[in-house]
């Protein structure tokens, strides 16, 4: 049993150091500013709702290393809800997005731009 | 019993009161110097990276955007005295990486195929974490099921590209739409928020995981299944109560055994007591915040919608144009 790694050996409660909860932290943040930097310049409605998913996933992961951290299960768990949320926006953007597709012919983000103030 | 697992979940005020946000935090944990470099370097290869319609230096951005973050995560381990997991590296460059595709690449069923590597990477990372069932849970929920609805959008509402230009990408997935200005606003923000965690992380102590185990109080068989497979009870013998601090069992003859190491919850055990017994109403608001959205979209894209006499007319164009390319191919042989 001891030498070799396992999944379950993983799971015994031995906190993380302080400072490598900055390591996680620095690659959730990376991954959310790529997020925002997609959703403002890509063009593309599909894209942009990728985006949105990607920084979904940056939050998870400072979630899931939070958890870790302080060993405790609820940073786990709101790892669910936000899955929930991003499942619920998923369906409902698409079908947004089908719509408008229908209508315009066109994903481009530009050709709702009546649509501002 | 159940009251003191209840204070070890709110509790320690002692870690908060130890946080501490001053100037000079940061540079326990990074040089500042090499935090803002890494992240001037990441955001110009990010900007770089950006399609364009001329040739853009995407190979080149990412290599400087990768160089970037090599130096913050470097930074950082000149600071710490443990290091993560080897393969937290890994997976970080495969999901940092693959993240860069998704908004650089300029064809969206790419972007989409890369999104799910980021996602089975970071489900890497949360096999680091020790996070299995979330682990899983993502391939599941975000590769399985949310991308492959991506794909279908995208595949639905994705003009098909006429004969004989098969290359040719729609106008608004070409080229970036001010990518400076999105790119610097970006990065301040992310030089921002790593400066505020680092200051206040410094002194953050990680909480040790007692507690951890506290739900087997709430779970006699399970206790008393552990012992009877660890053979240190017999099978008429039956577990009344369980103290997870100390670490033992209490038998109805009175008796207290010590539980063995194998009677440790599992994080699916654990998610699961966390789910149900201390957010019972979130769940029941997630079922309903699916079950409209599931409503939502079905009304929704079932509603007939007429084209717009413009995009009709710029149909009409692309199907004429079409239309002469495949003529062409008739008469010329």
């Amino acid at each position: 049993m001891s030498g070799s790694w396992t999944i379950a050996q993983a799971s015994l409660p031995a906190p993380m150091d302080g400072v490598t909860l900055a390591h996680y932290l620095v690659v959730s943040a990376a991954m959310f500013a790529i997020g925002l930097v997609g959703f403002l310049t890509r063009r593309n409605l599909i894209i942009m709702f990728l985006c949105t998913e990607l920084m979904f996933q940056a939050a998870g992961i400072a979630l899931i290393a939070f958890s870790r951290f302080h060993l405790h299960m609820t940073g786990q768990t709101f790892v669910i809800f936000v899955l929930t949320v991003a499942a619920a926006e998923a369906a409902l953007a698409l079908a947004l997005v089908v719509l408008l597709y229908r209508r315009k012919d066109s994903l481009s983000a530009d050709e709702w731009a009546e649509l501002k103030g | 019993m159940f009251a003191r697992y209840r204070s070890w979940g709110r509790g320690a005020p002692a870690v908060r009161a130890s946080v501490r946000c001053r100037g000079g935090a940061l540079d326990a944990v990074i040089n500042p110097y090499l935090l803002y470099v890494g992240l001037a370097l990441g955001g110009l290869g990010v900007c770089m990276a950006l399609p364009r319609r001329r040739v853009s230096p995407q190979v080149l951005g990412a290599v400087l955007a990768g160089l970037g973050l090599g130096l913050v995560l470097l930074g950082l381990g000149l600071r710490s005295e443990r290091l993560p997991n080897f393969n937290f590296y890994i997976f970080a460059a495969i999901a940092l990486g693959a993240a860069l595709r998704v908004i650089t690449h300029p064809r969206p069923v790419y972007a989409a195929l890369y999104f799910i590597l980021t996602i089975l990477a970071s489900c890497g990372l949360y096999l680091v974490l020790a996070a299995e069932f979330m682990a899983f849970a993502l391939v599941i929920i975000y590769a399985g099921a949310i991308l492959i609805t991506y794909l279908f959008v995208i595949m639905l509402a994705t003009q098909a590209p006429s004969e004989g230009e098969l290359d040719a990408l729609a106008e608004y997935d070409a080229e970036a739409r001010s990518p400076v200005a999105a790119t610097v606003a970006s990065f301040v923000l992310l030089a921002v928020l790593t400066t505020m965690l680092f200051s206040g992380a410094e002194s953050l102590r990680a909480r040790d995981g007692a507690g951890l185990d506290a739900p087997i109080e709430m779970m006699p068989q399970r206790a008393e299944r552990s012992l009877r497979e660890a053979g240190a009870i017999g099978v008429v013998d039956e577990v009344v109560g369980v103290d997870a601090s100390a670490w033992t069992a209490t038998l109805r003859s009175g008796e207290v055994v010590a539980l063995p190491e194998s009677a440790r919850l599992t994080n699916v055990e654990r998610i699961g007591h966390d789910l149900l017994a201390e957010h019972p109403g979130s769940i029941e608001i997630a079922g309903v915040i699916l079950l409209m959205a599931m409503l939502g979209a079905t009304v929704l894209s079932r509603r007939q919608v007429e084209l717009e006499d413009e995009a009709k007319r710029r149909q009409a164009e692309r199907l004429a144009a079409a239309g002469t390319v495949f003529a062409d191919r008739e008469v010329s042989p």
